[in-house]
């Protein structure tokens, strides 16, 4: 009887152990994403569907802010599982010991094709060379251009020299009173000048942080280089074919360029393939039976110099994150195919095998064009002083030379001269 | 001596919570303004640099125009116009003919709306207004008044007139409703007698009328001096410092070298100094208004 009694209690607290394990609260882990929620929101509850034991709560911020955010959070074992972030910003969010390194969890359950099929890897590592983010996307910028518009004003091919936009934004401008190469030339600290500068530099041959032989860092650039640059851009400014508002802008995807696009005010402009994408909904969207008036193509390069950047965003686990392996399981699931072929479509996948599947379509046919002639960023997110102190120093020094606060001679100097002080 | 021990003991509490609240911060930031303290390296903490980062700053040759932007415009043109406009507005209100016409109260209620406005509200609806296709550009360019749209914030020579229209806006309502409740004091026979002795308005307004606002503009003035020279929110919302730095002033400043350059360290300095500037109005206004309010209330 006492035998019966105890295999009675011994199975009882058996089946209790067994229903609360059954109904243990899901683990959850928080996603912190700096676009719009519709963008990933299917995602998300694929993943759950996929993983009733991991619930995903998504916070959201705006990209200005999460940098920042992230580290203040970190720094005090606070802040999201997992966060989306600029590919740049990862070697040092690693070094200040924010994200986890993710050596471990690679090795233990590797994503398909392992992580060598990922780009930009040498930004997914920090100076001690463990790996800190899984690249998720790319965003390698391109020129997009109003065919009608160019057509217009009797230009026939798009232009392959920095001399020919020139030229094709002024006719563009004269001849039809539209704007030529409307870029955002405002000075915002995360703003486009940045990017347009340095694509100008590379396709010279240039760099603005170059790593020496020794493994030492240095400025590439002389005060000429940057006075080039900069006049370069002022020209559109003071030709009046990138209009003086452009001032008040600083992103690619300012509604003002994006709808002078759409609306055929702007014939040329420089942005990513999300934000292209986008003008191309609108524009169908706004003119439903008309063919799509556009075309890309890639910044002026020569053969052997790039043009744009191997950009995009990865995805790296807080270091102070409870849940590792949940966080890096989603982590794996976001990247996966599925993901973007069925959800995340504004993005292009950071995985050379799936980048090879992609029919880019004939608009976007630039951005495909553009990829051979794009770099990542190399020494300039290596090096000793952050990538977003470089940039809002370029953002500055171009916005004062391209408004007129200063001579582009003295913004040159004054950009050299605030870098050189933060270099080693 | 009993009575002085009572009223320290009740003072005790507050003074604890203050010394909390506002001295540990203060402390703190002091001390991490001679550290080389980086967002970066907020795990290992800041090395001891003494005065290198007070030297950096006031050898910067962006200083001078910082402070220019900060004390002329974000400060003095703002509080001036504030004063100035606010005056008007009150002034207005308080006419017989608006009462007659019982449009006094509409006016008031329409005062309040951009001042119960948040600044961060306020300042993309001036966006949008001041735009290149908004509301400003498309009045001006149909009424002929210009031909190209302007480029309000971005122009250098619209922008700090656009900034302190967005302020002016936004804070005017404050200033011109307490004036007007201290115009509403002062008492009719005044009047009557400044017009008995064939006073002209002008004299009226000198004499009589002024006198009575003294105290109230005293306060209000110094008060918008704290509000617009710690204001970080209007300048950083509407033009982000630019074009290039041109209207970069000191709240700014502390942002771009604390959250983007990542230097806390000298962000904190930058915030020492800015409270040490704010330390001599803040004597300046006890002697000025506390102390005669302490000794009119004793």
């Amino acid at each position: 009887m006492l035998r019966l009694l105890a295999a009675g209690l011994i199975a009882s607290a058996a089946m209790i152990g067994a229903v609360r394990i059954a109904s243990a609260d899901p683990v959850t882990i928080t996603f912190r994403f700096n676009d719009t929620e519709e963008e990933v929101r299917g995602a998300i509850d694929e993943f759950q569907k996929e993983n009733p034991d991991i619930k995903v709560e998504l916070q959201r911020i705006g990209w200005k802010d999460a940098r920042n955010q992230f580290l203040r959070e970190a720094a005090v074992g606070e802040g999201p599982d997992v966060a989306h972030v600029a590919q740049v910003w990862v070697t040092e969010m690693g070094d200040a010991g924010a994200t986890l390194a993710l050596d471990d969890l690679i090795q233990k359950d590797p994503p398909p094709n392992g992580f060598a099929d990922f780009a930009a890897q040498d930004l997914a590592k920090g100076k001690d060379g463990h790996i800190y983010g899984l690249p998720w996307t790319t965003d390698t910028w391109a020129m997009v251009y109003r065919t009608d518009l160019l057509k217009e004003a009797g230009v026939e091919d798009l232009p392959a020299t920095w001399e020919d936009l020139r030229k094709d934004s002024e006719a563009v401008h004269k001849k039809t009173g539209k704007a030529g190469f409307g870029f955002p030339a405002g000075s915002s600290a995360s703003g486009a000048m940045w990017f347009l500068a340095n694509f100008y530099w590379w396709s010279h041959g240039k760099e603005l942080i170059v790593q020496k032989p020794d493994g030492s860092y240095a400025i590439g650039l002389q005060p000429e280089d940057v006075v080039e640059a900069m006049n370069y851009y002022k020209q559109f400014m003071d030709g009046g074919d990138n209009p003086q508002s452009n001032l008040a802008a600083s992103d690619a995807h300012d509604p003002a360029i994006m709808q002078a696009l759409v609306t055929g005010d702007q014939a040329m402009a420089a942005m990513p393939p999300n934000t292209y994408k986008e003008v191309l909904k609108a524009y169908a969207d706004a003119n439903p039976d008309k063919p799509v008036p556009f075309a890309s193509g890639p910044f002026p390069h020569q053969d052997n110099t790039k043009s744009s950047m191997i950009g995009g965003r990865m995805l790296v686990i807080n270091a102070n994150s409870k849940h590792p392996d949940e966080a890096w399981k989603f982590v794996k699931f976001m990247a996966s195919q599925a993901v973007f072929a069925d959800y995340y479509r504004t993005q292009f996948p950071a995985q050379t095998s799936l980048l090879k599947q992609i029919d880019f379509g004939a608009p976007l046919k630039g951005f495909a064009e553009q990829f051979p002639y794009a770099r990542t960023w190399g020494a300039y997110a290596s090096g000793p002083v952050p990538i977003g102190t470089l940039w809002n120093a370029t953002q500055r020094a171009f916005g004062k030379a391209l408004s007129g606060q200063v001579s582009t001679e003295d913004a040159a100097r004054e950009l050299l001269a605030e870098i050189g002080k933060q270099m080693p | 001596m009993r009575e002085r021990l009572f009223i320290t003991t009740m003072l005790l509490p507050s003074m604890v919570l203050l010394a909390l609240f506002y001295g540990y911060p203060i402390f703190d930031n002091l001390r991490i303004s001679f550290t080389d303290l980086s967002l970066l390296g907020m795990k290992k903490g800041g090395n001891w640099i003494g005065l290198a980062n007070y030297r950096e700053l006031f050898r910067s040759g962006d200083l001078g125009h910082i402070l220019f932007n900060t004390f002329i415009w974000l400060t003095a043109t703002s509080v001036l116009l504030r004063l100035l406009i606010g005056l008007g507005i009150a002034l207005l209100l308080n006419t017989r003919a608006l009462k007659m016409l019982r449009l006094a109260s509409i006016a008031r209620f329409a005062l309040l709306i951009p001042w119960a406005t948040p600044p961060i509200v306020a300042v993309v609806i001036w966006r949008f207004l001041l735009e290149r296709n908004g509301f400003v550009n498309e009045a001006l360019m149909g009424l002929g008044i210009v031909h190209q749209p302007i480029a309000f914030l971005a122009d250098m020579r619209t922008v700090w007139p656009s900034i302190m229209a967005i302020m002016l806006w936004n804070t005017v309502p404050l200033i011109a409703l307490s004036l007007l409740s201290s115009l509403q004091t002062v008492p009719e026979e005044y009047y009557e007698a400044a017009e008995l002795d064939g006073a002209t308005n002008w004299q009226m307004f000198r004499f009589v009328t002024l006198p009575f606002l003294m105290p109230a503009l005293l306060v209000l003035g110094l008060m918008s001096v704290f509000w617009s020279f710690n204001n970080f929110v209007y300048v950083w919302l509407a033009t982000g410092a630019g074009p290039g730095t041109f209207t970069n002033v000191l709240a700014t400043e502390v942002y771009l070298k604390a959250f983007v350059d990542f230097r806390l360290g000298y962000s904190s300095a930058i915030g020492m100094v800015m409270a040490a500037v704010m330390g001599a109005f803040g004597i300046l206004y006890l002697r000025l208004v506390a102390r005669r309010q302490l000794e009119e209330t004793l």
